[in-house]
């Protein structure tokens, strides 16, 4: 039995502070810093949402906080009619979402062996070995089935994340910064693979410092400002720009 | 005292002629130690897998006090838990003391800590990314741990090692809790102990030689692993 597939998920209310710590115990709430203030994200099937904002502004967070690794201070998640808690949120869904790295990490062993971590257990059966030769022939990495993954280049590490996607057929696509040090031809063949899970209805969320990549794929763009979250209108291009556009959105902080 | 050439033929005949004293108390030693290992790694490795990707209250505390018992001399050990399986201590009723029980009881208090620091630092070497990336990728907790342990296994491996090579060398936890019994407690570094203040060398140098190639061995078969292990395009 398969889990219910996802097609329209809400976050909302996401509150999250970095705490300062002392001897790893006490918390000092004082020196604590707002990355996340009550910020809202809706995502859906088939939607490719680019989400903007400056180094530091908290991008990483919010995609960690989605993919349930990172617990919030507080956070709302709605799907379909059910409201739910973030941890147990996590418990149902945590499945249906996979978050994927900057750099992927790879274990030891081969682009093979890395991608059967991907299959559960269903899959492993005698049905494997199919399965990954059309992941590597999706991701375009048949020649490399039996490399050593950490030797693997930036971008065909980010190739063999996403053909672990493709395996697991999340529901929702976190990607953090999937481009950002790439070269021309592989920031291509990347949001080429991208726009394919889009188009299978997978509900993709890109965490992007450059505001002009991905514009042929997404759908929306946001902007990650002062722990809020807003819609950006098309005609602001540079990310410098638009911060003091959106005034609205940062003087309730700053009061 | 015989001349050295002497004492070291000696002690080869002893070893090659297969003398029954000296491989009982070789057979000791190693039932003793392996089992002891066997039982300490399984708990010290999750509590070091625990210590460095786990986040709760008190955590750096628990690394700290783990090296201090690095530090704790193995006669301090031992008289800790001779007092308590002494007939007067708390567990004084089971009649441990001066069994091979009481020995592989010191021999685990003394591999813990080493185990527990070696496997927390082995677990650090890796990433929480690892950790992070085989939830993601769908596997539950149990098998996300086995994947890191995968990750590390020669840092754990040498963890295993280094804490058998502690408590099987060790004189003085042995010496206090098993009473250096023949037959039954004493073990190699009990017997080389004794048998060299009483002025004889050569089953000592026998014993001796025994710790080295097993260490020897150990070393090898550590690197030989990793060098199988290292990457390769
Ligand atoms: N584990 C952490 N502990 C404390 N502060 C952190 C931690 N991770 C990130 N931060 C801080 O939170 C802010 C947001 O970081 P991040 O989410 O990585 O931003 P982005 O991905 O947009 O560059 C930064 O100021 C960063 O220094
Ligand atoms: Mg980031």
């Amino acid at each position: 039995m398969t889990d219910k597939i996802l097609t329209h998920i809400q976050f909302s209310n996401i509150n999250k502070y970095y705490t300062k710590k002392h001897l790893g115990i006490f918390t000092d709430r004082k020196n604590s810093k707002a990355i996340l203030d009550s910020a809202e994200i809706e995502l859906k099937g088939g939607e490719c949402v680019l989400l903007t904002g400056q180094n530091g502004s908290g991008k990483s967070t919010l995609l960690r906080i989605l993919a349930g690794m990172l617990k919030p201070d507080s956070a709302t998640v709605t799907t379909g009619f059910e409201s739910l808690s973030w941890r147990k949120a996590n418990k149902l869904i945590r499945r249906q979402i996979m978050y994927l790295y900057q750099e992927p990490y790879m274990f030891d062993g081969s682009v093979t062996r890395n991608l059967k971590y991907a299959l559960n257990d269903k899959q492993l059966g005698s049905k494997s070995n199919d399965q990954i030769s059309q992941a590597l022939k999706w991701a375009n990495l048949e020649h490399r089935a039996e490399t050593s993954a950490k030797c693997l280049s930036g971008g065909e590490r980010q190739r063999v994340a996403l053909a672990q996607a493709w395996l697991k057929q999340p529901s929702i696509l976190l990607l953090d910064e999937p481009t950002a040090n790439m070269d021309e031809e592989s920031r291509r063949s990347t949001e080429e693979l991208l726009r394919r899970f889009k188009d299978s209805g997978t509900a993709l969320l890109i965490a992007s410092h450059d505001v002009n990549h991905f514009s042929q794929t997404m759908d929306k763009r946001l902007l990650l400002d002062k722990g809020k979250i807003c819609e950006m209108t098309n005609q602001v291009t540079s990310a410098h720009d638009n911060v003091s556009l959106f005034p609205s959105t940062s003087n309730k902080l700053k009061a | 005292m015989e001349s050295l050439t002497t004492t070291i033929l000696e002690a080869l005949t002893l070893l090659f002629s297969g003398d029954t004293e000296l491989w009982t108390i070789i057979g000791i030693s190693f039932r003793i130690s392996t089992t002891a290992i066997i039982i300490a790694m399984i708990p010290a490795v999750f509590i070091g897998f625990v210590l460095a990707y786990a986040d709760f209250p008190g955590r750096r505390l628990l690394i700290s006090i783990s090296n201090t018992l690095l530090a704790v001399p193995a006669v301090v050990v031992g008289l800790t838990l001779y007092i308590v399986l002494s007939r007067q201590g708390p567990l004084g009723e089971w009649k441990l003391l001066f069994s091979q029980t009481a020995m592989v009881i010191g021999q685990v208090a003394l591999s813990f800590p080493i185990l527990v620091a070696m496997s927390h630092s082995a677990f650090q070497s890796v990433e929480i990314r690892a950790w992070d990336t085989a939830r993601t990728l769908g596997r539950n907790p149990l098998s996300a741990f086995f994947i890191i342990m995968k990750e590390v296994r020669f840092g754990l491996l040498g963890a295993l090692f280094a804490g058998y090579g502690r408590i099987i060398a060790e004189v003085g936890a042995s010496m206090m809790l098993g009473g250096n019994i023949l037959n039954s407690t004493r073990n190699i570094p009990t017997a080389i102990a004794m048998e060299t203040s009483k002025g004889e060398f050569a089953q000592g140098i026998a014993l001796g030689i025994i710790l080295v190639s097993m260490a020897f061995i150990l070393t090898m078969s550590l690197q030989y692993m990793q060098g199988k292990g290292s990457i390769r395009t």
